[in-house]
């Protein structure tokens, strides 16, 4: 296996504001373009001062509908990270795994419940 | 034409006089608002977010707007938040420093919000309010400030204001824009025109659900507040068009109001005395994240 390189997402965003699901998707463009170069790697949160879901959702959550869990679990870490960053990552994750697993159900199962109204 | 605003509190009532005004005026066009507040004996300050929404379409239709008859109690609340210096008042410095200011901002302007929070945030209900609060309460504040920029398409910004009580150790802040509502998002997923507003908040509330596509999952922002409340036993509001929700001391309840409001208004109101480290998932660890 190859040497993992260290993703900063400091960097790659210009910043320690990590909000937008467009810096998000930037992230992932790299993070996805690595693992398919059989790259690991390193996702460095260092300086990072705030993150939120909407850029996790398309920096990290939607690797899961492109690659097998196992194969994320083998090829991305994360390092410098505070508890309570990586309490939203991990919900994050918990939710793409479920919405990738079946992403109509959940709207299936509501389609019923709405109602009739106009207001 | 002369609209007489009522007392405005931030709870259910208050929305209601605000879609009231706005469905007064949504005929109002190249004409002029007297807006006086002469019958308003109270005015939450944080309810100048969704009033600055409702003026804001008044004036987008060529209308002047002008507020007029403002009791001295109320015109300093609303001169020290800067509500009033938009109307040709003076501003009026905050000593005591218990306001957290107006601002109508951009749905690009992330980094002005970012300086908004890091300004006005600071000091208040803080040293007691631990850091790890701190934290998480302006990531809170991010998730709906992002909401708002992702699904609003509110073309006359995002507009916000709060205040801290510190006796009551608390402190309210209201993020508001003027767009099309949880209602038309949901309806639009869907497809289905005839989805009323507290249906589709109730729906937006549940984990996962999301309007969004292009192979994207979301759907956390609204439920990460909610929990963040709950541990916090802080309080939300959340408005949009004729649907209300509250989430009060552990309970939920939904209300449909008497008008439209013209867009969503979330309210996140915060315990400062909650000293508790703060994490919202225990024990998460690197090696089993993914």
């Amino acid at each position: 296996m190859k040497t993992p390189v260290i993703v900063r997402i400091f960097d790659i965003v210009g910043g320690p504001l990590c909000v937008s699901a467009e810096d998000g998707q930037r992230v992932h463009d790299k993070i996805a373009a690595l693992i398919r170069d059989d790259q690991p790697v390193i996702l460095s949160f260092e300086r990072v001062e705030t993150l939120i879901s909407a850029f996790l959702n398309a920096a990290i959550g939607q690797l899961y509908g492109e690659f097998p869990e196992d194969r994320i679990r083998e090829m991305v870490t994360v390092q410098d990270m505070d508890a309570e960053d990586m309490a939203v990552l991990k919900v994050v994750i918990e939710n793409a795994k479920k919405y990738f697993s079946n992403p109509k159900a959940f709207d299936e199962a509501w389609r019923e419940e709405m109602g009739n109204d106009n207001e | 034409m002369i609209h007489h605003l009522p007392t405005i509190r931030s709870n259910q009532d208050g929305y209601d006089r605000l879609a009231e005004l706005a469905k007064a005026t949504s005929d109002l066009m190249f004409d002029r608002l007297e807006l006086s507040l002469s019958r308003v004996s109270f005015l939450d300050a944080n309810m100048a977010a969704p009033l600055g929404v409702v003026l804001a379409g008044v004036a987008d239709r060529f209308n002047t707007v002008e507020i007029v008859e403002v009791p001295e109690m109320v015109e300093r609340i609303l001169r020290k938040n800067g509500f009033l210096t938009q109307y040709r008042f003076e501003p009026l410095p905050d000593n005591n420093r218990t306001t957290i200011p107006y601002r109508r901002l951009q749905r690009n302007d992330e980094g002005l919000f970012e300086d908004y929070l890091q300004q006005h945030l600071k000091g208040k209900g803080m040293p007691r309010m631990s850091e790890g609060l701190g934290k998480v309460f302006k990531q809170k504040l991010f998730e709906v400030f992002q909401n708002a920029v992702i699904h609003s398409e509110s073309e006359l910004g995002i507009f916000v204001c709060g205040q801290w009580f510190p006796q009551k150790q608390k402190l309210d802040l209201t993020i508001a824009d003027a767009g099309i509502g949880i209602r038309d998002r949901v309806r639009r997923h869907f497809g289905n025109d005839k989805i009323g507003s507290v249906p589709a908040i109730r729906w937006a509330l549940q984990e996962s659900n999301t309007t969004k596509t292009g192979g994207q999952p979301g759907g956390l922002g609204l439920k990460l507040l909610h929990e963040f409340a709950r541990l916090n036993k802080g309080r939300i509001h959340i408005v949009s068009r004729f649907g209300f929700y509250e989430f009060n001391a552990g309970q939920e309840s939904f209300a449909k109001l008497e008008n439209d409001f013209p867009g969503t208004a979330v309210t996140l109101e915060v315990n400062t005395a909650d000293t508790s480290a703060y994490c919202l998932a225990s024990e998460v660890t690197r090696e089993d994240i993914f």
